[in-house]
């Protein structure tokens, strides 16, 4: 039997897998041509199934050969034009060569498939027994729906034609296509390479052989000096050679294109939509791993911008537009990478709809809705909240959600980003690595063994030294964190998302090693051993016993022969994450819950100038912090300015206004930026020593001068609070003029009550509303402030009130107050110092008018301006806020 | 893959090359052509979240290849320690994967014919893991399945 013969079944399989990989291609051209009909076209399409028939016929594949028998009949007849060529003749032999596509694939399993229901529907048309006319008017939208007798007998029998077959294929192929970055796909198929790319292969292979001649000659003669120019030779063929392989692994990125025209053809049939696909760039060149991996991302990506973007046909003839829609496909190199992308000309993603959307599902609160952008809006489509939503929802399948397609595309190295206008429609671009195979990457070591991390998954590196690693790591429920510049950074130690035993804690004097990871949305500090050393690495697949181990991406070799295993930085996130259930993804990014952190807590910049010299400023206030060389400040007028991004910053020394330790000279120091009277200002420190929540209780007698609003005692030293809106005007009297210039008032100014059981803080945000010309009650709780409003006669206009207070706290006071009769108008300020998302909807809930971050003074200050009832005609005074804020505040 | 391998058991008149190796006092054996190399030493990168059979992975000339433990496949208790022990590498689609052992013992030519079916167990080894056993002497060769070996898991064979 020539079946038991391998290699004539794996050359006829090859074959025909060539002839078939154009048929598709090819029948589509024919539907396009209609009656117009390309003689040549069909007869290559017509040589090819022949090919299939002679061959399958002669290994005794009956099935096979049946199939491409009717195949041909029909295409005999077009041939000979006695058949003109139709959108549901064409329909047909799509299927039936979709379903010898698929016998070719399983051809030892072919004898027993059921093929009866294409042949007979070929046979019946080549009989001309169907009905396969329709009007032309209607062929690109509707095909399937022309010939009902032949589409429902095979939907009946043929339950995988292409098209249907994707949306199903597209769910468990998910985790597959996910993980098979780095790993080896099942059938390694030939690829076509270049003549020209082989020889030069083969020269370098002999120049390598010629290097190593020379090699072991320069060693045997024990020449030293020779060794030099061997190795600098070899280095050279080995980077071409390395170079040269490469080439032969790139393939033009049209084979992933190929399939869009078909699937795009389908599709809008059943969705009743017109479209047609434009391909650019097939030319451009990617590895074939890239090539493999990004069919499915791709594939959805032009289905979702067919389901989605496009409209049909009347919505777009109404909106003035052709109504075939296009989907434009392109490829082209941009700075070393592959760009595609695809782009529709649909009804585009309208952003506050799509705002609308995420709110309702959570993904964002109305408060980041209303902060966030268009373009930014338009970026929601890849958070992993959304598409999980319309997956359960999706009764049509459309399979993996938007956030998939970032994952895999991510996986690869690449990135991908949306651009939307509303109406003209939206275009997806994927910036792709060009290859995968080498990757450059971090190697690291746990318990011994060596692994390699992809840069690509690298944010940063930190390390926290031993003595201190009680300060920055702490534990949230069974979770590490880390503290990292004032957020928390949930941490995966490595040796234990690895399953290795307990670490036995016999190493505490070695610093920790976090390599802070980012995979799609998730971010998370890994901690290793030790750094070893950051290397391009060749990426090798791991073999099939080891499929399941998601943690891996596969494997390398490093230097000294051994083998490196190659981590996965979203299967390690997955693998913590299924450990750690109850902690959300997005741990990252907030605060843990009240009940972890109490509410009184003030987030604090701890920095120093000598170490015993140290001074804290609320972060709140603190824009970012900038690490600068001394070399880029400047001395312009007597004043230091910072010169970057492209304009000028001006800074503060904490000792010019003051009383502390001059600075000494460095080469780097830190900037801490912060906004006061509408611009950006440093103030410069050698050091800064940590974000820490803590809440100070502040002395504010003892310390305070201008520019230092009091002092606290923290981990035994005393530290200062700085007053940055102060020391700014100390610094540049002259921008505050323009707030100062109005006359001050006397005790005509509007009257504000300030409920805060911190006399320190009370005193604060009185001292300084008196100092706008407010006049102010003080009151040491909500109870107080309730009391003083309903038994006191009195004018005030406005509520300033901290949210924690005994007795009564903010939300209460404020629920009261806005469900009283005659003090339901009155304004309400919220000051907190951490104010979470959750606490702020509560806030809103009680009726709270305003969010304020306690200690941001000018916000505040503008909160309270904005609030005030209108009839009052006479603004508030500016008073100066400088030091001798002598006005007593008014205590109850 | 099935079809490219000739089952011993069937086809009398021809010879078959074994190789045969240890494992404590069970004799076990494969097809010379199904051995690529057998190794000494081995420097071996542990595989975490692998199957308890995989020993890790080794640098095969640049390949980075599979070991299985064939104690551990086929329920053996560990080797004791002095044993110096030897890898076999096998071919396997798409891969080479290495076998450890714990001794490699001669190449022997048999005749088909004489290969019988495995009894359902041999010692305390699952059968489906044996293709077939041919008495030799004093020993017993059983010839290892190495699909099902390499499978891990054995799938009852029907």
């Amino acid at each position: 039997m020539p079946l038991d013969d391998p290699e004539l079944i794996a050359d006829f399989v090859t074959e025909s897998r060539e002839h078939l990989a154009d048929v598709e291609g090819q029948l589509l051209e024919i539907e396009a041509n209609g009656a117009n009909v390309d003689i040549e076209l069909v007869n290559k399409v017509f040589r090819g199934v022949h090919s299939i028939k002679g061959a399958a016929g002669f290994l005794g594949l009956t099935t096979v050969n049946r199939l491409a028998h009717s195949l041909e009949n029909l295409l005999g007849k077009m041939r000979t034009q006695e058949l003109a060529p139709t959108s549901a003749i064409v329909d047909v032999m799509l299927r039936a060569a979709d379903a010898l596509t698929k016998l070719i694939n399983d051809v030892e399993g072919s004898e027993g498939t059921d093929v009866d229901a294409h042949t007979t529907a070929l046979d019946r048309i080549f009989a001309g027994e169907a009905d396969t006319h329709e009007p032309a008017s209607v062929r690109r939208s509707a095909p399937p729906v022309a010939a009902p007798k032949l589409a429902t007998a095979e939907a009946a029998v043929v339950a995988t034609p292409r098209g249907e077959a994707a949306p199903s294929r597209a769910e468990p192929k998910r985790e597959v296509s996910a993980s098979a970055s780095f790993k080896p796909t099942v059938a390694e198929n030939s690829i076509r390479v270049p003549v020209g790319v082989l020889d030069s292969l083969m020269n370098l292979a002999g120049e390598l052989v010629l290097g190593r001649n020379q090699l072991i000659q320069t060693i045997t003669m024990d020449d030293h000096a020779g060794i030099d120019a061997v190795a600098a030779r070899l280095d050279q063929v080995t980077s071409e050679l390395q170079e040269a392989i490469m080439r032969t692994r790139m393939q033009p990125i049209g084979a992933a294109f190929s399939k869009f025209p078909r699937i795009v053809r389908d599709l809008s049939a059943k969705l009743g939509k017109q479209c047609e696909v434009q391909m650019d760039g097939k030319e451009v060149e990617v590895d074939k791993t890239i090539l493999e991996a990004i069919g499915d991302p791709l594939t959805h990506l032009v289905r979702n911008s067919l389901d989605h973007g496009v409209e049909s046909p009347d919505v777009r003839a109404a909106a003035g537009k052709s109504t075939v829609g296009t989907i434009h496909l392109r490829a082209y190199h941009q700075a070393g990478k592959v760009r595609i992308d695809v782009a529709d000309d649909g009804g585009g993603i309208v952003p506050e709809k799509l705002k609308q959307k995420a709110v309702e599902r959570g993904v964002i609160t109305a408060e980041q809705a209303s902060r966030m952008g268009d373009r930014e809006a338009v970026r929601l489509i890849f958070h992993p909240g959304f598409s999980t939503a319309e997956k359960v929802t999706d009764v049509s399948g459309r399979g993996v959600g938007m956030d998939v397609v970032r994952t895999n595309i991510e996986r690869l190295g690449g990135t991908v980003d949306v651009e939307s206008v509303p109406t003209k429609g939206t275009s997806i671009q994927i910036t792709l690595p060009l290859t995968l195979a080498i990757i450059p990457s971090l190697i690291i070591r746990t318990r011994g063994e060596c692994y390699a991390v992809p840069q690509v998954n690298v944010l940063e590196l930190v390390r926290v030294r031993v003595n201190e690693a009680h300060l920055h790591i702490s534990r949230v429920r069974d979770a590490e964190v880390l503290r990292l510049r004032g957020e928390l950074l949930p941490l995966v130690r490595l040796d234990r998302v690895l399953g290795m035993p307990a670490a036995s804690e016999a190493a505490p004097e070695s610093p920790v090693s976090v390599i802070v990871m980012e995979t799609g949305p998730r971010r998370y500090g890994l901690v290793v051993d030790e750094i070893v050393d950051s290397e391009e690495i060749v990426v090798k697949p791991l073999g099939r016993h080891m499929k399941g181990c998601n943690c891996l991406a596969g494997a390398t070799i490093l230097g000294d022969g051994r083998v490196a295993l190659i981590l996965d930085a979203a299967g390690i996130a997955a693998a913590d994450l299924a450990e750690h259930q109850d902690l959300g993804p997005n741990i990252d990014n907030e605060a843990p819950s009240g009940q972890v952190i109490p509410q009184d807590v003030q987030e604090l910049l701890l920095f120093s100038v000598e170490p015993d010299d140290r001074f804290a400023v609320p972060m709140s206030l603190v824009q970012r912090l900038e690490r600068v060389s001394s070399a880029d400040i400047k001395m312009v007028g007597g004043r230091r300015l910072l010169q970057y991004r492209g304009s000028s910053l001006p800074l503060l020394r904490l000792e010019d206004h003051v009383v502390a330790q001059p600075l000494s000279d460095m080469e780097r120091c830190f900037v801490i930026v912060f906004r006061a009277a509408n611009r950006e200002v440093g103030l410069l420190t050698p050091h800064l020593d940590d974000i820490r929540q803590i809440s100070p209780e502040i002395d504010g007698q003892t310390y305070r001068a201008p520019g230092v609003s009091g002092s606290f005692v923290f981990n035994g030293a005393t530290l200062r609070m700085i007053d940055l809106v102060e020391l700014a005007e100390l610094a540049y009297p002259e921008w505050f003029v323009g707030a100062n210039d109005q006359q001050p008032l006397d005790s005509e100014g509007p009257l504000v009550l300030v409920a805060e059981d911190s006399t320190f803080f009370r005193k604060q945000v009185s001292d300084f509303m008196a100092s706008k010309g407010f006049r102010v009650i003080g009151c040491e709780d909500g109870a107080a402030a309730w009391n003083y409003l309903t038994n006191e006669t009195h004018d005030v206009q406005l509520v300033i009130t901290d949210v924690e207070m005994p007795n009564m706290d903010g939300f209460e006071l404020c629920r009261r107050l806005k469900s009283h009769a005659t003090l339901g108008s009155l304004p309400v300020i919220a000051l907190t110092s951490l104010a979470s998302d959750a606490d702020k909807e509560r806030g809103r809930e009680a009726g709270i008018d305003e969010y304020q971050v306690k200690m941001d003074r000018e916000r505040v200050i503008e909160a309270v301006t904005t609030l005030l009832p209108r009839r009052k005609s006479k603004s508030p005074s500016h008073r100066a806020a400088s030091a001798n804020q002598s006005e007593p505040c008014l205590s109850v | 893959m099935t079809r490219t391998m000739r089952s011993p058991a069937k086809v009398s008149g021809e010879k078959l090359q074994l190789a045969t190796f240890y494992l404590g006092n069970l004799c076990l054996a494969l097809e010379i052509g199904q051995i690529q190399e057998i190794m000494r030493e081995v420097r071996i990168t542990h595989v975490p979240h692998a199957p308890p059979e995989v020993s890790g992975v080794i640098n095969l000339r640049g390949e980075v290849s599979t070991i299985i433990d064939l104690r551990r496949v086929l329920g053996l208790p560990p080797a004791p320690a002095d044993t110096a022990r030897r890898t076999l590498v096998v071919r396997a689609p798409g891969e080479s994967i290495g076998l450890v052992v714990d001794r490699v013992a001669d190449i022997t030519a048999v005749d088909a014919g004489d290969v019988t079916p495995p009894p359902p167990n041999i010692g305390k080894i699952d059968g489906r893991l044996i293709r077939g056993v041919y008495p030799c002497g004093e020993r017993i060769i059983a010839i290892l399945h190495l699909e099902q070996t390499l499978a891990l898991a054995p799938v009852p064979i029907t």
